[in-house]
């Protein structure tokens, strides 16, 4: 897509983001697209790390929740201002991340999913048991200040302002990621994921640009966290559980990666089947178990795939073009 | 301090149980299971279902072979239909299966913890150089040793034994000698998914049945078996009792980080050896 | 002091118990091509695994350009102009045919990686496919592919494991006529593994003749052809 494209497409979606927050007035129905808006950027990490490295996480809860626990004990400690913390956590997140992924992005295949998601319950564990530095099983309030960004907080908990200020940052990681990706660093770290061993034949230095896609998906994902506790204020071990990464690992399945946006998709369809299950929803898990399963073995490229698939299919093809790659490229 | 080293021998011996399932069914398909928790909780819900309306002997009968035929059918109709496609495929696929259990349990049995009282016979306490024990805990240690003891002769000794070991290596040329791998992968993996119901039903008296069972366990699982080496049976064995005693032993002396420690040790591990302590190819 | 753009000294590879290569010593002129032949599982791939830097040396070094390059891996020696083909075609399966060809060029520092990758994929009449998806290319195009990359970026030392495998007659005489022009033009110099006889005795300026991990023969092709132990071994009497 080109830049011209691509920044239409953004400023469309802005719009449409504007449009519907103010738009809507069941302030329901608003927090639910705003947690729909959260989870498919969590989900936009996990799909990213899959897309452009080849690798699946069963612990990326580990940034979504550690960023709002870091966002809530500096605000305790009254360390450093609101805006600097926000910055600090995504940041400082995302330099761990790095280093971290220095490490265990060179264990190969199902291996490096077992360590993220020992990882993942490690933190889990941590915040559950520690109860002086994060409330424990408890959970512990994100004490905002009154502004932010000059903006008061009470305006900005309203529910469409969330609801803009959520979908206005996964529209503008997108954008980011899609230009990032573009470039020299998306074809290096496409190359490492569909051939190391050629990739490093035809000079580069594999390791580097695959623990910079990790770094990068954990920013992602931690810049979900960061609003999430910014949307409900309190933050807690749950946003730590497996079970959460496993979610998010659904929602990129269902989605597909062959599209940037597809684990966006994914979410909005969590979202959306949970709420149509309404009564049902007690079974979301075997509902959503079933989903996985089927996504995964009949239409590994996600809805977003098929998607593309129909969109090729009604313009003629000007060269052959592939289907796109299934939940993991080798 | 004996007794805390007994309770990390009697984890240790339902780790193996469990993980030698995992094991043997990654050895042969080379499926990392992420359902074999949700298995192990299963078995245990079964076993307290079959427990409190007839008696634990029973149980300890039925569940495993009620696991036993789920596996059977788990080989054949998920991991034999995927065994072309990309293996992150089949890894979902029993990730789904985890939540679709999961959920199964929940509704059936709903999500207050159960508990399932010891045996009569095994409702005593024995002397151990001094100390008492329970005499269930010891049946524990007893079933777990003679899991081991068993898989080890079964797989050295017995022409099924040997199948199994030569698929693992090398399954093309295996199946090429004639050998049925298809009926040989669903004794496998049924054999795997019975050990993990049977750990379940033996786990149930002295670990309360709770919703988080499965999690729990499995991440134990997936520490023992990537540090004992991803197929590598005797390194399980020794992971296992590892594990358990690391987990007892710390949760007296360093309560705060004796849970960090299996993760660091397993950390630790792959990032020091990708294929595990015991295994050579991950 | 060595005119030579590669030389190995000695070289041996062993697996536990297997000797793959045993004590072999090649050189390599500027410019030249030498033909490596022999059985399969003699070790001439292992050897070309052995000068990129692929697996460890037991025994033995590796000189690029008078180097010593023993102990420098896969990245760093292809960053000296050593570049290789693979005999199991890799290639980077989702990525479009033109954008991995001009990303190799770039890696290898050429000043203008599209012209260049343009060029090559010319060359090797893949032009008309760069916006296809590798994985849905032909087997024969994909081996192309997997040359191209080899060949793209102006390499000093190209090592070729096969390349003739999988092409029709005529793609055959192509790629070996272009081999030919890249020595003479660009002054390239090839390790040439292949079974194809007519291909190897044709350009070549030296063949060496490898049979279990060691070298039992090397020097002119014609020489080559007469030496008694490499017809016994390999050629045929015939030859």
């Amino acid at each position: 897509m080109t830049s011209r494209k691509l920044s239409t497409w953004t400023l469309a979606a802005l719009a449409v983001g504007a449009a519907t927050a103010f738009g809507i007035g069941s302030g329901t129905v608003l927090s639910l697209l705003t947690q729909a808006t959260i989870y498919a950027l969590f989900a936009l990490g996990v799909g990213l790390l899959l897309r452009q490295n080849g690798m699946v996480s069963f612990g990326h809860a580990l940034y979504f929740g550690s960023a709002g626990y870091v966002v809530a004990i500096l605000m305790q400690t009254r360390a450093v201002p609101a805006e600097a913390a926000l910055v600090l956590t995504i940041g400082g997140l995302t330099l761990v991340a790095f280093v971290l992924g220095l490490l265990i992005v060179r264990v190969p295949g199902i291996a490096f999913g077992m360590l993220t998601l020992a990882l993942g319950q490690m933190a889990f564990l941590t915040a559950s048991r520690v109860r002086g530095l994060t409330g424990g099983a408890d959970g512990m309030t994100v004490e905002w200040p009154s502004t932010l960004f000059g903006v008061s907080i009470s305006v900005l908990t309203r529910p469409s302002v969330m609801l803009l200020v959520c979908w206005s940052t996964l529209v503008l990681v997108l954008f980011a990621l899609a230009l990032l990706l573009r470039g020299r660093f998306g074809g290096i770290t496409e190359a490492v994921r569909d051939n190391e061993e050629r990739a490093r034949f035809i000079g580069i230095r594999t390791l580097l640009p695959r623990a910079g896609v990790y770094a990068l998906s954990a920013a992602v994902t931690a810049t979900a966290g960061v609003l999430s506790a910014l949307n409900t204020g309190f933050v807690s071990p749950e946003s730590l559980h497996w079970s959460l990464s496993g979610v998010a690992l659904m929602m990129v399945v269902v989605g597909g990666t062959g599209a940037l946006w597809g684990p966006a998709m994914g979410a909005a369809v969590y979202f959306l089947a949970k709420d149509l299950l309404g009564d049902h929803a007690q079974h979301w898990m075997a509902i959503f178990g079933v989903a996985l399963i089927v996504a995964t073995v009949f239409a590994p490229q996600g809805l977003s795939g098929l998607l593309q698939q129909l969109a090729r299919r009604r313009r003629p093809a000007s060269a052959p073009a592939a289907a796109e790659p299934g939940p993991a490229a080798r | 301090m004996l007794i805390h080293i007994f309770n990390g021998i009697v984890y240790g011996a339902l780790l193996i149980v469990m993980c030698s399932g995992l094991a043997l069914i990654y050895g042969l398909r080379r499926v990392v299971n992420f359902a074999h928790g949700a298995l192990y909780m299963l078995g245990a819900y079964i076993g307290y279902s079959v427990a409190t309306h007839s008696n634990f002997w029973v149980a300890l009968l039925v569940a495993p072979a009620v696991l036993a035929v789920l596996g059977v059918a788990l080989d054949r109709w998920g991991f034999r239909l995927l065994q072309d496609r990309d293996p992150l495929t089949v890894v979902l696929v029993t990730f789904g299966l985890l939540l679709i259990i999961e959920d199964g349990v929940q509704t059936f049995w709903g999500k207050a913890n159960l508990s399932v009282p010891a045996p009569d016979l095994l409702a005593t306490s024995l002397d151990l150089f001094g100390t008492p024990v329970p005499a269930y805990r010891v049946g524990v240690v007893v079933v777990g040793a003679a899991v081991a003891l068993g898989l080890t002769l079964w797989l050295r000794y017995s022409r099924a034994g040997l199948f199994v070991r030569a698929a693992s290596t090398d399954p093309t040329t295996t199946a090429m000698q004639g050998v049925n791998t298809d009926a040989l992968s669903a004794t496998v993996v049924g054999l795997g998914t019975a050990l993990a119901g049977l750990a379940g039903v033996v786990a149930a008296p002295f670990l309360a049945l709770s919703p988080s069972m499965s999690s729990d366990v499995l991440i134990d699982s997936f520490v023992v078996v990537v540090i004992g080496g991803l197929g590598s049976l005797a390194g399980a064995f020794i992971a296992a009792m590892l594990l358990g005693l690391i987990q007892a032993l710390g949760a007296v002396w360093l309560p705060e980080t004796s849970m960090l420690l299996p993760f660091l040790l397993m950390a630790g591990v792959l990032l020091w050896k990708p294929a595990g302590l015991a295994g050579s190819r991950t | 002091m060595s005119d030579y753009v590669l030389k190995t000294e000695d070289v041996a590879i062993h697996y536990g118990g297997v000797k793959a290569v045993d004590g072999v010593a090649l050189t390599l002129e500027r410019g030249q091509i030498r033909g490596l032949i022999g059985p399969n599982g003699a070790g001439k791939s292992t050897v070309i695994d052995a000068i990129t830097g692929r697996c460890r040396l037991t025994r033995g070094s590796v000189e690029l350009a008078g180097e010593d390059v023993s102990a420098l891996g896969v990245v760093e020696r292809r960053r000296r102009g050593l570049s290789r083909s693979f005999q199991r075609t890799s290639v980077f399966g989702q990525m479009p045919v033109r954008k991995q060809v001009e990303l190799a060029s770039h890696k290898m520092g050429a000043a203008d990686s599209e012209a260049d990758a343009d060029e090559v994929l010319r060359e090797l009449a893949l032009d008309r496919l760069g916006d296809v998806i590798a994985s849905d290319l032909g087997y024969g195009e994909q081996r192309r592919l997997d040359l191209a990359l080899a060949l793209v970026g102006r390499p000093t030392v190209l090592l070729l494991d096969e390349p003739m495998a999988g092409l029709s007659v005529q793609e055959s005489h192509d790629l070996a006529k272009h081999l030919q022009a890249l020595t003479t033009r660009r002054n390239v110099s090839v390790l040439l593994v292949e079974h194809d006889m007519d291909v190897v005795f044709g350009i070549s300026d030296e063949i060496t003749v490898f049979e279990l991990g060691r070298v039992i023969a090397a020097g002119k092709p014609a020489e080559v052809r007469a030496d008694r132990r490499v017809r016994e071994a390999y050629l045929g009497s015939a030859a």
